[in-house]
C-alpha cells in the first residue's frame, strides 16, 4: 500500500441487507480493510432510565427488550440483583425452572447466531432457514412453560411466575432429541462444509492475549483458549449441580467461534435433560425476610409491588449472569424505596464490538470477510445500544 | 399485403420457427421465467419453506410474472452524478448479449438459428466474451462504492472464469476435429464427451459457475457484504433487466455445457419425429444441468474474490492446459480412437 493510495470510505449499514440496526465504517483499499469503526446508538432507548421508574417487579419487563433472543438470561440478571439486594432465598425447585428457561433461551440464540453465519458466509443457504425453522419447537417449549413465545418476563424477584406444567418433561425430551438430530445434520452439512472452512478458518485470529486485553466475553472469549464461564466458575442458581463441559477451543478465529456455538448447544441439551430429570420438589417463589408468610404465591408479591411495598433495603449490588453473548452485569443501586436508584447494565455486545473495533492482524482482512467476521462475534445490537 | 406474408411464412417458416420459438426468443424469455420461478421452488423446499404459492392457483406459477409486472410499473431511478445514457442503455445490452449465444447451438441436426460455416464455437465464445465490459462500465456509470467494487470483482472473475472455458472448450474441438458445434455433438453420437473428456468437463462446470455468477462463485453481486454489487443501483425494468441478463447467460452456457460434453440434441427418438426428439433431449439435459446448478446454491457458501482467482488461475487453468495436451495426445497417436467414439 503506498502512501499516496486513497482510501475509500464505506458505510456499512444501517440500510444494507446484511447490517441490521448498525452501522460499520469500513476504511478500505480496494478490497483490503484498513479501519473497521463500529457506530452503535440507532436503537438508543434509555433502558437504564426507564428502570429508575419501574418498581422492582414492572423492571423485568424493559430489561428483556434489551435482548429478545436471549430474554431470560437478561431477566436473570436483574432478578439476582434484586434478590441479592432484599436477601431472598430463592427455592431449590425455582432455580431448576430457572436453569430450564435460560438454557432454551441459550440454544435460541446461539441456534439464530449459526444460521446468520452461515448466511454471512454467503448465498443465502438452506441452513440459514434450518436454524430459524429448528427453533420453532423451542419456543413452543417456551409457550408451554411461561406462556410466551418469548419475552418471557417469567423470572420474578424470588422465583418464577409458575411450575412446570402437566406432560412438560416428555414433550422437553422429545424436543431435546429432536433438536439433536437436527444439529447432527448442521455439522454434516455446514460445519463440514469445504467452502464454508475456506471462508473462516484463520480469519481474524484472535489470540487468548488479545482477547483478554481486548475485553471479549462469551463464546468469542472461549474460543480464544481462555476458559471463562460464569456457569462453571461461580455457578449460580443450579448450574452447580447439573454435569456439563465448559467449551473452550484453542483456535480463536471464525470457524472456532462458530463452532463453539454450535457445541455449548450440545452441552445446553446436556442441562436442560438433567435438570428436567433432577428437578426437586417444592415451593417456587418466596418472599423477602421482613415480608415472609406461610405460604408464598405469586400474588402476594405482585400486591406487595403494586401497592409500593416491595422495597428493597439501601445498598448495592452486582449481578453477572452468563448470557448467550457472554457475560451480563447488573449493577444496581437502591435507596430503600421501591424502586432503584440506578441501574447500570453492562452488555456483551458492546464489549464484542469493541474487540472488532480493534482486531489485531487487521491487514489479512478483506471486504468479504466483514460480515463473516461481524456475525461470528454475535452481535446484538439493542443490547449494546440499551 | 396479407398474401406476401403469407408467402413469406411459407418460404421461410423454418427459420422463422428458430428465430421465434425454439431456440429464439420465447424460448429464452419462457426459460428466464420458468428458470426464476424454478430456482425460488426448489431452494423454498430445500430450506423447508414454500415459496411461491398464492399467484395462479397451481404452486405460483403466475408470482413471476406479477413481479415482471410490478417491475415494468416501477420508477426507473437514475442516481445523481451517474452517467444517464451508460446506466439506462446497457441493462438492454445486457439482456441482447448472452442471448445472442442461443443462436449458435444445435438443436437439431438441421435446427439452428445461424451456422457459421464451421466456427460457431469460436464465435459463440467471442459474442458471450463481450458480457465482461458490461459491469465494468456499469459500475463506473452508476457512480457508487458499491458497484466499483462490485464492478473490478466482475472484472477480474469473468477474464479468470473465460480463458478455462475456452480452454477446455477446445480440448472437446480437438478431439471432435472441428469447431463447428453440429460436427461436435455428430461426434459424440455413440460416447458423450463427458467420458474423454472428464477433466475438460470439471473445470468446465466450475468456470461456468464463475461466468454467469452463480454460488459458490458470486463475488461480484455478493449480497452481503456489497448490497447488490454492480446491480446495487438498478431499479424498476432496468433491474428486471439484469436479472433476465442473468438468466439468459445461465441458458446460454448451459447449453454449451450440454453441447460440448452431454451429447446435444443426441438421444433415442422418443418422440418418434427426429426434430422433435432432438429438440426435446436438449430440453431435458438442459433441465437437469440447470437444476444442478440450482441446487448448489443450497449448499454452498461464497468463496472470497482471492480464494475464486486463485482456484482459477492455480488449478483451472493447469488442468484445462493439461486437459487440451492429453486431447491432443490421444488424437494424434490414437487414431483409431476418433472411430471408436464416432
Amino acid at each position: 500500500m503506498s502512501e499516496e493510495t486513497e482510501l475509500m470510505r464505506i458505510s456499512w449499514g444501517p440500510q444494507h441487507p446484511m447490517s441490521g440496526q448498525f452501522r460499520l465504517i469500513l476504511e478500505t483499499d480496494g478490497e483490503r480493510v484498513t479501519k473497521i469503526i463500529p457506530d452503535l446508538g440507532f436503537t438508543h432507548r434509555g433502558i437504564e432510565k426507564i428502570l429508575e421508574f419501574r418498581n422492582f417487579v414492572q423492571g423485568i419487563v424493559p430489561i428483556e427488550r434489551l435482548s429478545m433472543l436471549d430474554a431470560a438470561n437478561f431477566n436473570l440478571a436483574y432478578v439476582r440483583a434484586v434478590e441479592e439486594l432484599a436477601d431472598i432465598e430463592v427455592p431449590e425447585r425455582a432455580k431448576y425452572i430457572r436453569n430450564i428457561l435460560c438454557e432454551i433461551s441459550r440454544i435460541n440464540s446461539h441456534l439464530y447466531a449459526f444460521g446468520l453465519v452461515a448466511e454471512a458466509a454467503g448465498g443465502y443457504p438452506a441452513v440459514f432457514l434450518w436454524t430459524v425453522a429448528d427453533r420453532e419447537p423451542l419456543l413452543d417449549l417456551a409457550e408451554m412453560l411461561t406462556g410466551a413465545r418469548w419475552s418471557y418476563s417469567f423470572f420474578v424477584p424470588g422465583g418464577v411466575r409458575a411450575d412446570i406444567p402437566k406432560g412438560f418433561k416428555e414433550k422437553c425430551l422429545e424436543t431435546l432429541r429432536y433438536l439433536e438430530n437436527r444439529i447432527a445434520k448442521y455439522k454434516e452439512c455446514w460445519l463440514d462444509n469445504k467452502v464454508f472452512k475456506a471462508r473462516t478458518v484463520g480469519v481474524a485470529y484472535l489470540s487468548p492475549k488479545d482477547a483478554i486485553r481486548l475485553g471479549a466475553v462469551g463464546p468469542n472469549l472461549r474460543s480464544s483458549g481462555v476458559p471463562l464461564d460464569l456457569r462453571k466458575d461461580e455457578p449460580y442458581e443450579a448450574y452447580g449441580e447439573v454435569d456439563f463441559e465448559m467449551v473452550v477451543l484453542k483456535e480463536g478465529d471464525c470457524y472456532a467461534r462458530l463452532l463453539a456455538r454450535y457445541l455449548e448447544i450440545v452441552e445446553s441439551i446436556k442441562i436442560i435433560r438433567q435438570a428436567v430429570q433432577n428437578m426437586p420438589e417444592g415451593p417456587i417463589i418466596s418472599l423477602p425476610k421482613p415480608m415472609k408468610k406461610k405460604t408464598e404465591t405469586l400474588q402476594d408479591l405482585l400486591r406487595l409491588a403494586a401497592v409500593g411495598r416491595f422495597t428493597v433495603p439501601k445498598g448495592e449490588a452486582l449481578a453477572r449472569v452468563e448470557s448467550a453473548r457472554g457475560e451480563v452485569d447488573v449493577h444496581m443501586i437502591t435507596d430503600g424505596s421501591a424502586k432503584p436508584y440506578r441501574v447500570k447494565i453492562i452488555s456483551p455486545t458492546f464489549r464484542n464490538l469493541y474487540v472488532l473495533s480493534r482486531l489485531p492482524e487487521i491487514e489479512h482482512i478483506r471486504v468479504a470477510d466483514i460480515p463473516v467476521i461481524l456475525y461470528s462475534f454475535d452481535p446484538w445490537y439493542l443490547d449494546a445500544d440499551r | 399485403m396479407l398474401e406476401f406474408i403469407l408467402e413469406f411464412v411459407k418460404t421461410y417458416w423454418a427459420q422463422l420457427a428458430r428465430v421465434i420459438i425454439v431456440p429464439g426468443i420465447a424460448f429464452v424469455l419462457l426459460f428466464d421465467l420458468i428458470a426464476v420461478w424454478f430456482e425460488r421452488k426448489l431452494l423454498a423446499h430445500s430450506m423447508l419453506r414454500i415459496g411461491p404459492l398464492h399467484v395462479g392457483k397451481v404452486a405460483g406459477w403466475l408470482q413471476i410474472i406479477a413481479d415482471f409486472i410490478k417491475l415494468l410499473a416501477k420508477e426507473i431511478n437514475t442516481p445523481r452524478n451517474a452517467n444517464r445514457l451508460l446506466f439506462n442503455s446497457l441493462p438492454i445490452l445486457l439482456v441482447v448479449i448472452p442471448t445472442t449465444g442461443v443462436a449458435f447451438i444445435p438443436f437439431g441436426q438441421n435446427w439452428i438459428i445461424y451456422n457459421p460455416g464451421g466456427l460457431s464455437l469460436l464465435l459463440f465464445l467471442a459474442v458471450m466474451s463481450l458480457t465482461v465490459f458490461m459491469p465494468i462500465m456499469i459500475g463506473w456509470a452508476s457512480n457508487n462504492k458499491y458497484t466499483i467494487i462490485g464492478s473490478l470483482r466482475a472484472g477480474y472473475v469473468y477474464i479468470s472464469a473465460e480463458i478455462p472455458i475456452l480452454l477446455s472448450a477446445i480440448g472437446v474441438a480437438i478431439m471432435a476435429g472441428s469447431f463447428d458445434l453440429v460436427k461436435i455433438v455428430e461426434a459424440q453420437s455413440k460416447i458423450w464427451f463427458i467420458i474423454p473428456q472428464v477433466l475438460g468437463f470439471i473445470v468446465f462446470v466450475i468456470a461456468l459457475l464463475m461466468e454467469s455468477e452463480r454460488v459458490p462463485f458470486d463475488i461480484p453481486v455478493a449480497e452481503q457484504e456489497l448490497v447488490l454489487g454492480w446491480r446495487t443501483e438498478y431499479t424498476g425494468i432496468n433491474f428486471g433487466f439484469v436479472m433476465m441478463s442473468e438468466y439468459s447467460a445461465i441458458c446460454s452456457w448451459s447449453l454449451l455445457l450440454v453441447t460440448l460434453y452431454l451429447g446435444g440434441y443426441n438421444g433415442p427418438l422418443i418422440f418418434g419425429d427426429r426434430l422433435i426428439s432432438s429438440i426435446s433431449w436438449v430440453l431435458i439435459k438442459l433441465a437437469i444441468v440447470v437444476t444442478a446448478l440450482i441446487l448448489l446454491r443450497s449448499v454452498f457458501p461464497r468463496y472470497r474474490i482471492d480464494q475464486a482467482l486463485k482456484i482459477s488461475w492455480h488449478y483451472l487453468i493447469p488442468l484445462a492446459i493439461l486437459n487440451v495436451i492429453i486431447s491432443a495426445g490421444l488424437t494424434f497417436f490414437f487414431p483409431q480412437l476418433k472411430a471408436l467414439i464416432g
